[in-house]
Parts: C-alpha cells; structure tokens; sequence
C-alpha cells in the first residue's frame, strides 16, 4: 500500500521539533515563536544555507542559529533577584582548589544514575520522559578526574547532546581544566567533578538538594566553583 | 547559594540565556556566542575552549562584586 502523504499545518510543523514528531532539541525554541516568525526563520536559515554552498563559512550559520535561539529564550524566567550573594577569592586561582559542576548529565561508563531505577536508558527515553525529569530530584554524579573521555557517557532530555558526544569539554571541559591545571594556571582540579542532569526540580534544587551539595564540597574544602549550565 | 557558603563561583554559559542569567544576579558569568549545548564551543576546538576557560578564570579572580556577566565576543570577530 502506498504511504499516505497527509497535509499538516505548519504551526503544528514548527511545534513538532519541540518534543514531537521531529524532535530536535536545538530547535525547540520554535514552539515559542508565532508562524510568521518561524516561517521567517526557516526563509532566512535556508537562505544563509544557500550562502554556505558558495562561500564555506558555516559560522554565520552558528551566529544565526544562537541568535534565533536566543529571541526564544529573551524571557527573564522565574528566577529574579535583586541582589546575591558574593565571595571574594583569597588567593590567586593559580592557588585555589577548584571543582567543575555542570548540569550537562554526564558520568561514568558502568556508574549510571540510573533516572528512575532504570540502567542504561537512552537519550531518545530520556527526551520522552523530560517532563518527568523536571519533577524530579537531581542527582550528582562523581567523575575521577583521570577518567579517560572513551569512558564518559552524557545523557539529559533538554539539550542536543551530539556535540558533547564528539568532545564533552564542549560542556564538560575535564580534559582542557586538567590540562590547566597542569599548566599551573589552577591550583588543584579537585577530583571527582561532579554533573548532573540539569531537567530536574528546581525548587528540589534550591531548596534541598543544593544545600546538600555545599555540605559536601565545604567537606572537601573546596574553594571555588566552575559551574556549567546547559 | 554556594557564594553564601564561602564557595566563590564563576559560571561559563551559552549567551542565549542571557537574559534569564542576568535577572539571577549570579556573581561572576561568561557568556559565550556558542549556541545551546554547547557553551565552551565547537568539538574538537581546544584552542576555543581553553580561550572561554581562561576568561572565566580571570573573572573569578578579578571580580570585586557580583553580578557581573562578560560577554565574550566571537573570536573570529
């Protein structure tokens, strides 16, 4: 039988890379946009692609892609202070005890968190179940710093995470701290680092689980903090 | 809430959450012209990465007060 080719609308077209038929994690900014936007943005994004093939300059592509990303997240979110917190560094960093924290959602092959009691679950598992992973706790994983990048494993339903399974220092930069460390640029890159999945509970997160965390690192004696949010 | 244990922090982050990140008044942020995901640049280029780590490890070291967010430009700008 031959396969039905059906119409669909193209708000419904724009909306499916958000979490749908075309899921695309990089593009599910377009579900915040109204049609003429999106329409405008994939006229234009086709129109700079057409540029490429002539002059090989993919970077504009890049520029292109974060500024439409950025119109989908111009929004303050919910999480507005007047002021925060600060402390001053004693020391140069070329003496502190740093740790790396990223909420990229990597581990260690064989040290999986297993999200929800379940092992080895896929990224595409992971992305259908984000709305559960927004209500839940997060949980920390330890990376030895001299873990080998082949046994890295990265897994969270918010983000496109193929550029961080080709080199996980694009969000994970174990690799190049460890080489500053080196340098004598850091004073020591505590080990283990530490991520987790940053689709989790906020509130969990601000109100429990982070100040769990602080007990931990001021155990370590932990200095100063490298956060990567993703 | 770390800065408020005595954890001094700085956080590199893609500029696209610019406006979210400001409106938290996090202390010391970098932000980069890398799109989502990946904040500290393309795969494979270590030359980029260790530029936007460099930047931050200043900011941690230089800031005299919070709140601060360095936006890094492109570097073929």
């Amino acid at each position: 039988m031959a396969d039905e080719i059906t119409s669909e609308f193209f708000e419904e077209f724009k909306n499916s890379f958000s979490y749908g038929s075309r899921s695309d994690l990089n593009f599910k900014f377009l579900k915040s946009y109204s049609v003429e936007e999106a329409s405008k943005f994939f006229q234009d994004l086709l129109w700079k692609l057409g540029d490429s093939l002539d002059d090989g300059d993919i970077r504009q592509l890049e520029e292109y892609i974060f500024q439409s990303q950025s119109k989908g997240y111009a929004d303050p979110g919910r999480y507005i202070y007047e002021t925060a917190p600060f402390t001053t560094i004693t020391k140069p960093v070329s003496e502190l005890r740093m740790a790396l924290l990223t909420s990229s959602g990597h581990f260690v092959d064989g040290h999986d968190p297993k999200p929800f009691g379940i092992e080895n679950m896929t990224q595409q598992e992971a992305e259908a179940r984000i709305s559960e992973f927004v209500r839940s706790e997060p949980v920390l994983s330890e990376i030895p710093v001299n873990t080998p990048e082949e046994k890295l494993r990265v897994r969270h339903g918010g983000y496109d995470i193929r550029g961080a399974q080709i080199d996980p220092n694009v969000n994970f930069p174990l690799t190049r701290l460890s080489e500053l460390q080196k340098e004598g640029k850091i004073g020591e890159l505590f080990s283990p680092v530490f991520s987790f999945v940053g689709a989790c509970s906020q509130a969990n997160l601000l109100k429990q689980t982070g100040a769990a965390w602080l007990k931990v690192f001021q155990e370590y004696e932990i200095e100063a903090l490298l956060l990567v949010p993703v | 809430m770390m800065e408020e244990g005595g954890i001094a922090t700085v956080v590199i982050a893609s500029g696209v959450f610019r406006n979210r990140l400001a409106a938290m008044q996090i202390p010391r942020t970098v932000l980069t012209r890398h799109p989502m995901g990946r904040p500290i640049g393309r795969p494979g280029d270590h030359e980029e990465q260790r530029r936007i780590i460099l930047e931050a490890l200043n900011l941690l070291e230089s800031a005299i007060k919070g709140g601060i967010l360095v936006d890094l430009p492109d570097r073929s700008v």
